[in-house]
């Protein structure tokens, strides 16, 4: 008699696919962009923004104005068809100037956040990586830099080099970059600790490898978000210093030269206040906005 | 707990003493003669006299010891800007205004920013939230100068609800003429605004999703006692972290709204006395401001490690 083991069938290996990974992987820099995409603020402000762009760019070529040609023919005229945002005190066009004004505002917030981003994520990531000693010697220095009032610094360093471009760069970069140090720092010490950097090490895989591919890609959010919330600081900032007389010499303009010219205007001819700010609140606010935008995409706590 | 009290009290004044030679010597670095403008027309003995009144004839490093000497006794030296005038002086003339300017901007600031930011947050992703996003975000988005002259110019000028400019003085000075005080406050007030909406409402959204709040509302807790137990008591912490610093930077006033409104407050003297290159009055000022925001951050170390535990073990590393 023929006895059949009946407790076990076989069921063959067909449904093992199914484990497969269908969809293609994607980064984590894909996936922020995807998230980025689907928010209409973000999206929204990054138009306007590179209109903006555009307008600082292609705008005094287009318009067909010199933004240092006066005429007193055409003093403190309204906006007409041929001065598009009026004339000024001086008979200049004013969009002209305020392409060049933005151009000139824009240009210094992004090198100064450039300067920022790379001195703050060096010095930060030397202080987390020695540690120790170093680590609170280069800590003492931030902090010193950080109680001497900004303002002293930046009245001091333009008292020096002058009222150029470069005496500008200089005042608005040299406390900035303590802020971008000390958050790197924070996340490459937490970072430093964590397991996965330590399994990667246990693995054998080199300093180098370990900085690539685990420690900067986990700044990256950081640094991002970092330079959107710098641009807009150092627009307002360098409008301060042009408050206070403290920013560029004609010919030189910027949004901040021009916003308190138009300040002494704003009684008789409000246009000459109106335009300048207006520019100058669309930049910052649409980088403010897409910073928020930005935070919501980069933090991976928000997704679903 | 004792042994780090007094290592980060010695900490302190280091930075202090760091924070003033600094100051020293960057103002010794800018080009340029404080006297020059006064000694000009006079005779040459009389210049040199005022020369050796206020020090300036010996060479720096002498001068920067009598300076730290000076400073150790609470002495300043005299300002060459206000012949007559010290920073004691000038702190009891200022410091109140300015002190007064920043709590109340930041009371009224602060509060409103709180509200906003939970309600932003409670109502995530509908109107509401949104509208509180963007007008927030639009608050920092405008300048304090624009917003101070927009409303000098519709709310003061054109509608004459409040004086455009001035300060309460006298038996005032603290707790009266709030109308010369509305303004201001209101232009003082915006950025706290939009600061602690926008992080309260980022920190609540954290605590939400933890599972204490899932394992609260399971247990049956209703709404608001699940706000205000689990989620806001942890939704503070980063607040907590950020309150002081606000405060440090406030009480020593703000140069704008100063400016605008014509407040006879501690700010706008700093930067004159920059461009004077007056010695003893930025000194004052900067080691009064520096000491306390270094003053501040010492605190709320010490405050910390004595609140929360975890806190203590990462501050000892």
């Amino acid at each position: 008699m023929e006895t059949k083991d009946q407790r076990f069938t076989i069921v063959g290996c067909e449904n093992t696919d199914k484990e497969a990974i269908v969809r293609p992987t994607i980064t984590y820099a894909q996936d922020a962009w995807r998230r980025l995409r689907k928010n209409p603020i973000a999206m929204g402000s990054l138009v306007v923004l590179i209109l903006l762009a555009v307008m600082a760019i292609f705008g005094p070529t287009l318009c067909g104005q010199d933004f240092t040609a006066q005429s007193i023919l055409n003093k403190n005229k309204l906006p007409s068809a041929e001065h598009w945002f009026g004339t000024d005190s001086l008979g200049r066009d004013l969009f002209a100037r305020t392409c060049i004004g933005a151009r000139v505002s824009l240009l210094v917030a992004l090198c100064c956040t450039l300067v920022q981003i790379v001195v703050g994520s060096i010095y930060g990531g030397v202080m987390a990586y020695f540690g120790g000693k170093v680590d609170a010697f280069m800590m003492r220095v931030i902090e010193v830099l950080m109680s001497l009032p900004y303002l002293l610094v930046v009245l001091i360093v333009m008292l020096v080099l002058g009222n150029s471009i470069f005496g500008l760069l200089v005042a608005l970069c040299v406390t900035s970059w303590c802020n971008t140090a000390r958050a790197v720092r924070g996340v490459v010490l937490q970072l430093k600790s964590s397991e996965y950097v330590m399994a990667a090490r246990t693995l054998g895989a080199s300093p180098a490898r370990i900085i690539r591919k685990h420690l900067l890609p986990n700044t990256l959010s950081i640094l991002i978000l970092n330079t959107a919330t710098s641009i807009p600081n150092y627009i307002f900032q360098e409008s301060t210093l042009s408050f206070l007389g403290m920013g560029l010499q004609p010919p030189d303009t910027s949004l901040g030269v021009l916003i308190s010219l138009g300040q002494a205007a704003m009684e008789f001819y409000p246009t000459q206040l109106v335009f300048p700010a207006l520019v100058l609140v669309s930049i910052v606010l649409s980088f403010n906005l897409l910073g928020d935008g930005l935070r919501d995409a980069l933090d991976p706590k928000l997704r679903k | 707990m004792l042994k780090y009290t007094v290592r980060r009290f010695l900490e302190m004044l280091l930075t202090l003493f760091i924070i003033a030679s600094a100051t020293f010597f960057l103002l010794e670095a800018v080009p340029g003669d404080p006297l020059l403008e006064r000694v000009e027309r006079l005779p040459e003995s009389v210049a040199q006299n005022m020369y050796h009144k206020y020090g300036l004839d010996k060479p720096t490093i002498e001068r920067y010891f009598i300076t730290m000497k000076g400073m150790l006794k609470g002495d300043f030296g005299e300002s060459v800007r206000m012949p007559g005038y010290d920073i004691h002086q000038l702190l009891k003339e200022t410091l109140a205004p300015s002190a007064r300017l920043g709590i109340q901007s930041i009371l009224v600031g602060v509060t409103l920013g709180l509200l906003l930011g939970i309600v932003a947050a409670m109502f995530k992703g509908t109107w509401l939230d949104y509208i509180i996003v963007f007008f927030s975000v639009l608050l920092i988005s405008v300048p304090t100068l624009i917003f101070g002259l927009l409303l000098q110019k519709y709310v003061a000028g054109e509608w004459g609800l409040f004086p455009i400019i001035g300060w309460p003085k006298g038996a005032d000075l603290w707790f009266g003429g709030w109308k010369y005080t509305v303004l201001p406050t209101l232009s003082g007030c915006f950025s706290y605004v939009a600061t602690y909406s926008r992080l309260l409402k980022t920190s609540m959204l954290d605590v939400i999703n933890q599972d204490y709040v899932l394992a609260a509302r399971a247990k049956g807790l209703s709404e608001p006692q699940i706000v205000r137990r689990h989620i806001l008591r942890n939704a503070f912490i980063p607040i907590i972290t950020v309150l002081p610093m606000s405060v440090a930077f406030a009480l020593t006033g703000s140069f704008f709204i100063e400016k605008i409104y014509s407040i006879p407050g501690f700010g706008r003297y700093f930067i004159e006395s920059v461009q004077a290159r007056d010695l003893s009055i930025v000194l004052g000022q900067t080691v009064l401001m520096a000491a306390v925001y270094v003053a501040v951050v010492f605190l709320v170390d010490i405050l910390y490690t004595v609140v929360d535990p975890r806190i203590r073990v990462g501050g000892k590393q």
